[in-house]
């Protein structure tokens, strides 16, 4: 897609990256706040889909795609395209907001409507932006690190990267994974957790104890540690350090608010939540401009 | 010198079973021939290297050989990730444990995105010692159930080779049971056509019954034939070696015989006989039926003649019923 108006972003330096990337903390700050808007938006018709987890990875998922892969909107299927695997599923909102962003998915019609395929939980009826079809919890790290492997033996030098949710480090997979990531030195996936607290249950340290996560990876031969999910100059770093290793995969444990930067819905911690018109007409009116970091 | 250490370890389980160290590995030749010529075959195995015969195509193809570990979730995931990248990865361990142990994994990672991946699975039924935890008695129903899933467990050394030739071939998801080679196999009906996937094999014809079985079972059938040959009983022995897509000649084969009989080495429930139940019923094909198989229950540990004794995978156990069927 055409860089939206107004952006003044300039190429990484990467030549094989086809498509504009920025590194513009403003910039990404700019994106994000569309994205967000686009999560309210698309969640308001039927009140079907997770706001707040949206809403809370979304300056992540303008980093990601943005800022670092390597990817071709005009090829989507392009074999040396870096992978992004969302392994909490459901949360869509964010993803095809996104993905419609990005140029990646064609104007987002019918989400969570029957018959479309936008459905809640990501499947690949959407087409090759969705790599996989997760949302069976604990999966994603699984395939993540499958097709890590797999770009290694080749030769690629395309990356993985995998977002989970922090109580689905409570499925037994994700720590398979992580021990073999680990092992085989898998220094071409990056995991990032996103540390939004939420679970159906409730608070998720009030369900399991987590932490410390970034701890427990480094135990497993991973290089982690904590990120702020909403400082965008922090994320880009990460994914910097990420990239410049070549013995460990990274694991970010990146904390984040639910319902970050949206009036009246910032930091209500619900799984569920209802979004009834004058809730999201609020939200949309806060998003009218970028909040400050 | 070797030590003593030497002299008594041994990498796998054939310490249980006295010939099988010395056995022919048709099942890792078969697999190391066709990934020699197929570049994007890779092989994953969870810690059952040795039992799975994948010895020989990790000394020959190092770099596309997979140790992942005591963690067959994860290795079904592996494999998603590598079939998406142009990968055809052969995922190995014992029955169950590739199957029931990993099973929304599958659904998820292999079946659903119809995504070229092999589950080998060897110890089928009740064919182990270690009991009721490594015995896949359900393994068969569970892959059955499965979208775009087709289900094989040839029988024989000759049929192993052709069938992971014929695997290798089809593209999409497979599920490959068999019994590791131990030296007492034998092809009951050698012939050189080739093993096609979703057709039967006709191994002895006679009007008086069908007997349609898989696997371990083929010998029994074939000993069950003979014996009632000499009591002037002329039935036929069809080895339905895929049992998803299953071979619709079966409803011909059936119409005319008095007697269908099925046996298999898993529970009766959702395996072979359930499929050709259900092929038949709705073909309107009604003659007197029985499934031979594990009676929904749970077995035990023994030797493999024992428990095929005990649980009622014997010739005598399929002549007693021939006889009751056609007796009515």
């Amino acid at each position: 897609m055409a860089r939206p108006e107004g952006m003044t972003a300039t190429r990484s330096g990467d030549d094989r990256q086809p498509a504009w990337r920025t590194r513009d903390a403003k910039e990404l700050a700019e994106l994000a706040r569309r994205l967000r808007r686009r999560v309210i938006g698309l969640v308001a018709p039927t009140g079907q889909g997770y706001v707040q987890q949206g809403l809370g990875a979304a300056d992540i998922f303008a980093v990601l795609y943005f800022a670092e892969l390597r990817l071709d909107p005009a090829d989507p299927r392009w074999a040396a395209r870096d992978r992004m695997l969302l392994s909490t599923a459901h949360n869509t909102a964010i993803l095809y907001a996104t993905l419609e962003a990005r140029g990646l998915v064609p104007e987002v019609e019918g989400y969570c409507i029957d018959g479309s395929v936008f459905e809640i939980n990501a499947s690949e009826r959407v087409g090759s932006a969705v790599e996989a079809t997760l949302g069976s919890l604990g999966q994603g790290l699984s395939v993540g690190a499958g097709l890590a492997l797999s770009h290694r033996r080749r030769g690629s030098d395309a990356r993985v990267y995998v977002v989970l949710g922090d109580g689905e480090l409570q499925e037994g997979q994700v720590w398979e994974a992580a021990l073999l990531a680990g092992s085989r030195r898998l220094s071409n996936l990056c995991l990032i957790v996103d540390d939004n607290q939420l679970q159906c249950e409730g608070h998720s340290d009030e369900v399991m104890l987590h932490a410390p996560v970034a701890e427990k990876f480094r135990a497993f031969g991973w290089d982690a540690h904590e990120v702020d999910g909403h400082d965008i100059e922090g994320l880009l770093a990460a994914f910097d350090r990420a990239r410049s290793l070549t013995d460990k995969p990274t694991c970010l444990v990146a904390r984040t608010l639910p319902g970050k930067g949206a009036a009246g819905l910032e930091g209500i911690y619900a799984h569920n939540l209802k979004l009834p018109p004058d809730v999201a007409e609020s939200a949309l009116k806060s998003l009218e401009t970028v909040q400050e970091f | 010198m070797a030590s003593a250490a030497d002299d008594l370890t041994v990498e796998d389980f054939s310490a249980r079973s006295a010939s099988a160290a010395l056995a022919e590995k048709h099942y890792g030749n078969a697999l190391l021939a066709a990934a020699q010529s197929n570049p994007d075959i890779v092989c994953l195995t969870a810690d059952l290297t040795l039992p799975t015969e994948t010895d020989l195509f990790r000394d020959a193809l190092p770099d596309r050989f997979f140790q992942v570990g005591i963690a067959e979730a994860n290795m079904i995931g592996l494999a998603g990730g590598m079939a998406r990248n142009g990968d055809v990865p052969f995922v190995h361990s014992f029955c169950v444990f590739a199957t029931r142990r990993c099973y929304d994994q599958i659904a998820m990672q292999v079946a659903y995105p119809n995504l070229n991946v092999k589950v080998v699975g060897v110890l089928p039924g009740l064919s182990t010692l270690l009991g009721v935890s490594h015995q896949a008695i359900d393994d068969i129903a569970l892959m059955r159930a499965l979208p775009n899933m087709t289900v094989i467990e040839p029988s024989g050394p000759s049929q192993v080779r052709k069938a992971v030739a014929a695997v290798a071939e089809h593209v999409g998801p497979v599920y490959l049971r068999m019994k590791r080679a131990d030296g007492t196999e034998i092809d009951v009906a050698p012939d050189a056509s080739p093993f096609e996937i979703g057709k039967v094999r006709i191994l002895k014809e006679g009007p008086d019954g069908l007997l349609l079985g898989c696997g371990m079972m083929i010998p029994v059938l074939m000993d069950a034939a003979g014996r009632l040959e000499i009591e002037g009983h002329h039935v036929s022995v069809v080895d339905v070696a895929t049992i998803k897509p299953l071979d619709p000649a079966i409803v011909e084969l059936a119409a005319a015989a008095p007697v269908v009989i099925t046996a298999e080495n898993h529970s009766i429930i959702g395996g072979l006989g359930s499929a050709v139940a259900e092929l038949l019923m709705e073909e309107g094909v009604a003659r007197p039926f029985a499934r031979i198989g594990v009676e929904d229950v749970f077995a035990e540990g023994g030797t493999t003649p024992y428990l095929f004794e005990r649980y009622g995978l014997s010739a005598d156990a399929v002549i007693g019923v021939y006889y009751a069927k056609l007796e009515g």
